[in-house]
């Protein structure tokens, strides 16, 4: 089940933005106090203005309590942004170069039962080569800009024109474009199982599940040292059932997953 | 770029989409119907849809016809930006390999 969303909306400010998001809107202290007593061990807070983040810190216990989480839509100084980020488990706001989906978008994606699947929010930190992502529940998820393969004749990924698209189902960078199921596939295990359990049906086998991470990879079946490009292929077709365990530790070594992790993909 | 098909009104219109991006899963072969926060992955070998959830009843008929329509052209584009993953040369073999028997 989805966390509960509460809408901070201070009399005066309410937003017409949100008039479509299905959340507890609470206008005051005595609400927000009330909200707290509810779903003190895990909500959602948006606060669309500054007005509505003052609102909040107004009334919200000065120590880190259950797992709450705050969306914050306006920018915010250094100082305030220390105390969210002191206050909250995870803090998503606009500061810090962080792209988030259009409104319409955002609104539905918030909305949705599989929001944790689908992203909000993105920022590139260009001096790690690392794309920080936002997920609908506000968990982040940090991607090597590595990751964003270039294919021969295909567009380059270009960070500095970074977006969500398609309600959180694309990750753009400049005309390059890549599915999110595709990253939430190889970097969350969670949805990786969840994913496999919606096929209709899959080849279960160890080379069925090599085939499909070193394709993830992006690897040929003679990038692998120490094994031999046939033996990867024997492996795939299923002529080998059960390989050494220093093929499978060499093979797992070379793709950056356990060798038990293997079977997963 | 990614590849992104041409699909009947009204459906373009109301925002459906079918695509297939830069970096996909590249196993099996795809394209990706998209609408608002849905998904629905439609193999490119089999031309069935992969996930029975969300289901794949609730895509629109002439969205299906569409892409089953250009299921060839959906093949060729799948084979330029994924040449390392390509379903011509397997079917081409699976072809043969029935003609030999």
């Amino acid at each position: 089940m989805s966390d509960p969303l509460l809408l901070i909306e201070p009399h005066g400010h309410a937003s017409r933005l949100f008039m479509r998001l299905e959340a507890y809107r609470l206008r005051s202290e005595s609400e927000i106090r009330s909200a707290l007593k509810r779903h003190g061990r895990r909500a959602l807070w948006i606060a669309p203005s500054s007005a509505a983040v003052h609102l909040l810190l107004g009334t919200f216990p000065r120590r880190r309590t259950g797992d709450q989480r705050l969306l914050s839509l306006e920018r915010a100084s250094d100082n305030r942004l220390g105390l969210l980020h002191a206050l909250f488990r995870f803090v998503v706001s606009v500061d810090g170069g962080v792209q988030l989906l259009p409104m319409d978008e955002l609104t539905e994606v918030l909305s949705s039962a599989n929001r944790a699947d689908l992203f909000i929010g993105a920022a590139v930190v260009p001096t790690d080569a690392a794309v920080i992502l936002y997920r609908g529940n506000l968990e982040p998820l940090v991607v090597p800009l590595t990751w964003f393969r270039e294919r021969p004749d295909g567009p380059i990924p270009d960070p500095h024109d970074l977006a969500i698209t398609d309600f959180g189902q694309t990750i753009r960078l400049g005309a390059y474009e890549a599915a999110a199921d595709a990253l939430l596939y190889e970097f969350d295990e969670d949805y990786r199982r969840r994913a496999k359990k919606r096929q209709v049906e899959t080849d279960r086998s160890l080379g069925g599940a090599l085939r499909r991470l070193r394709l993830q990879k992006g690897l040929r079946q003679g990038d692998f040292p120490g094994v031999t490009a046939k033996e990867i292929a024997r492996i795939e077709r299923g002529e080998v059932k059960k390989p050494h365990q220093h093929t499978l530790t060499a093979i797992a070594k070379r793709m950056g997953v356990s060798a038990d992790d293997i079977l997963t993909y | 770029m990614p590849f992104g098909l041409t699909l009947p009104e009204p459906w373009a219109n109301r925002g459906w989409k079918a695509k297939i991006r830069d970096r996909e899963r590249l196993e099996p072969p795809h394209v990706t119907i998209l609408y608002k926060t849905s998904a629905w992955r439609f193999a490119l070998r089999t031309g069935t849809f992969l996930d029975k959830e969300p289901s794949p009843t609730e895509v629109p008929a002439e969205v299906v016809g569409a892409v089953r329509a250009n299921l060839t052209l959906l093949r060729q584009e799948w084979d330029r930006m994924y040449s390392e993953n390509r379903i011509s040369t397997e079917r081409k073999a699976k072809r043969k390999g029935k003609s030999n028997e």
